[in-house]
């Protein structure tokens, strides 16, 4: 049976370095191929470091909308060890 | 008669008690107030010490003192370990069968560091924080090893001590530089964060250093599980390390009694307000230090500067004052970085770390913390605190009328008595 793909808001907003992307990793942790993760966050290093994990890691940055008084980052899991 | 009850006997737990109790004293000697702190072990390590123990071969014994002897008269030391709290029935159960009523609420117990959350992590690492015997067991494996890779891995976030990774990497190149046998030893630092330190300013400071030490960095590396049979930590990633010594940080957790009375996140962390240090929609019920969901070092100068304010808070309430205090998220966190030099990553809600220089007196100021660290606990060095970590507490928001005022804790408390 297919396993239904996830669409999860991660609400980090009002924490710095290290908090969001710390609570991405979170949602990662607990994700499966195909899920997306949406990641609301004030401070602006999420984004870099949000960019920087992708390229590393093989997952796919669907976007980074740039959103009133906040960011939102939309990433898709497309790579993680099972 | 107000009975406060604490439940947790570490840093945090230890010292709120004796603040009270130092406040409350005249109180509770006419029968008019109790502290009652309840614990589940008689033993109190001083847990920065592990990191001595596991690189310098400290005994644990250097480093552990009896509950009993760091508190106050007034406080009653209940060795039970409590096993529910029950908000509703304003009621801490214990392991041991007592029932104990509470009119004000203190948790502090804690986080747990669970290397059994991670495949194999159990098995195939050693720890420096699940206590002083297992931190010695990376002592013994030290003295053995002549050649091969070390890994230094942080397995979970948050964990207790935020440098203590970095400082175990820089103190293992201490280490092996003095047993002539640095040539043979590769040290590899794994990390979760997108650097060696995830703040970056700090992460400027540590980052030439590992390379001047030839440690070897891997960011973005989640821990996935731990292959003892083939030595091969893995990264949810993909990525792949191969070990012949692991150390990993393991994850954390809230504690048993969080988690079985339904109180706490997913996690087991306390929902808390991150400046009144209220548990969030509770009344006349507090947390502090690592058992809070408040994002700030878990650590034991943050427990002890959020005792401050909680003693305060609960006395103001106790006599029906509306002079609460909030905490403004100082940390103050020591690093060695190795060749007796230390840095000390300070910050606060709004004010993230700055840039550090690494000095010998750094160095001598945290090793003579393990020194009066003891002495902290009964609260006769709070003078000298509050002149060394200035503005830590101010005027709760709703009634401030200055955020830039620095107020003196135990000021103005004068005559007052319990309502």
């Amino acid at each position: 049976m297919a396993t239904v793909e996830q669409h999860k808001v991660i609400d980090s907003r009002g924490s710095f370095c290290p908090g969001p992307i710390t609570d991405l990793f979170k949602a990662y942790r607990s994700s499966q191929l195909g899920d997306v993760i949406e990641l609301l966050a004030t401070d602006p290093a999420a984004k870099a470091d949000v960019t920087a994990w992708v390229q590393k890691s093989g997952n796919e940055l669907v976007d980074i909308i740039d959103e009133q008084g906040y960011i939102r980052i939309v990433v898709k899991i497309t790579k993680k060890r099972s | 008669m107000q009975r406060v009850v604490v439940v947790g006997s570490g840093d945090g737990g230890t010292f709120t008690a004796n603040l009270l109790a130092s406040e409350l004293r005249d109180e509770i000697h006419g029968g008019l107030a109790s502290v009652q702190l309840i614990g589940e072990h008689l033993h109190h390590p001083f847990q920065p010490g592990n990191l001595d123990i596991a690189f310098k071969g400290a005994s644990p014994d250097k480093y552990v003192k009896q509950e009993t002897e760091l508190l106050r008269k007034e406080v009653e030391f209940i060795q039970d370990p409590a096993v529910k709290i029950d908000f509703g029935a304003r009621c801490v159960s214990t392991k041991g069968g007592r029932a104990l009523v509470y009119d004000f609420l203190v948790i502090a117990t804690g986080a747990v560091a669970d290397p059994s959350k991670i495949p194999g992590l159990a098995q195939g690492a050693m720890n420096f924080h699940t206590g002083g015997r297992d931190s010695q067991r990376i002592w013994e494996s030290l003295q053995t090893f002549k050649e091969g890779t070390v890994i230094v891995a942080i397995a979970g976030t948050p964990h207790k001590c935020p440098p203590s990774p970095n400082e175990a990497a820089f103190m293992l190149d201490d280490f092996f530089r003095k047993r002539g046998i640095r040539d043979k030893v590769k040290i590899r630092f794994l990390t979760p964060y997108p650097r060696p330190y995830p703040a970056e300013k700090i992460s400027h400071v540590v980052e030439p250093m590992f390379q001047e030490k030839d440690i070897q960095v891997s960011t973005f590396f989640n821990v996935d599980s731990v292959d003892p049979a083939e030595r091969k930590i893995y990264s949810l990633e993909g990525e792949a390390f191969y070990y012949d010594l692991l150390i990993a940080v393991p994850p954390h957790h809230g504690a048993d009694v969080i988690v079985d009375s339904g109180i706490g996140d997913q996690e087991g962390y306390i929902p808390t307000d991150k400046g009144t240090m209220k548990v969030q929609g509770q009344e006349r019920v507090y947390a502090i230090g690592d058992a809070t969901s408040i994002p700030v070092s878990k650590s034991g100068v943050v427990a002890h500067l959020q005792s401050v304010v909680v003693a305060h808070n609960i006395v103001a309430e106790m006599q029906q004052s509306p002079d609460l205090l909030e905490y403004n998220g100082r940390i103050n966190c020591p690093m060695e970085v190795g060749s007796r030099k230390a840095i000390f990553v300070s910050a606060t809600y709004t004010s993230p770390p700055t840039d550090q220089t690494p000095s010998m007196i750094k160095y001598f100021m945290k090793r003579s913390f393990a020194m009066i660290y003891w002495r902290a606990l009964n609260g006769s060095l709070e003078r000298i605190f509050d002149v060394f970590f200035g503005q830590t507490r101010f005027p709760a928001t709703n009634q401030a009328e200055s955020q830039n005022q620095l107020v003196e804790v135990k000021a103005a408390q004068g005559d007052k008595k319990i309502a």
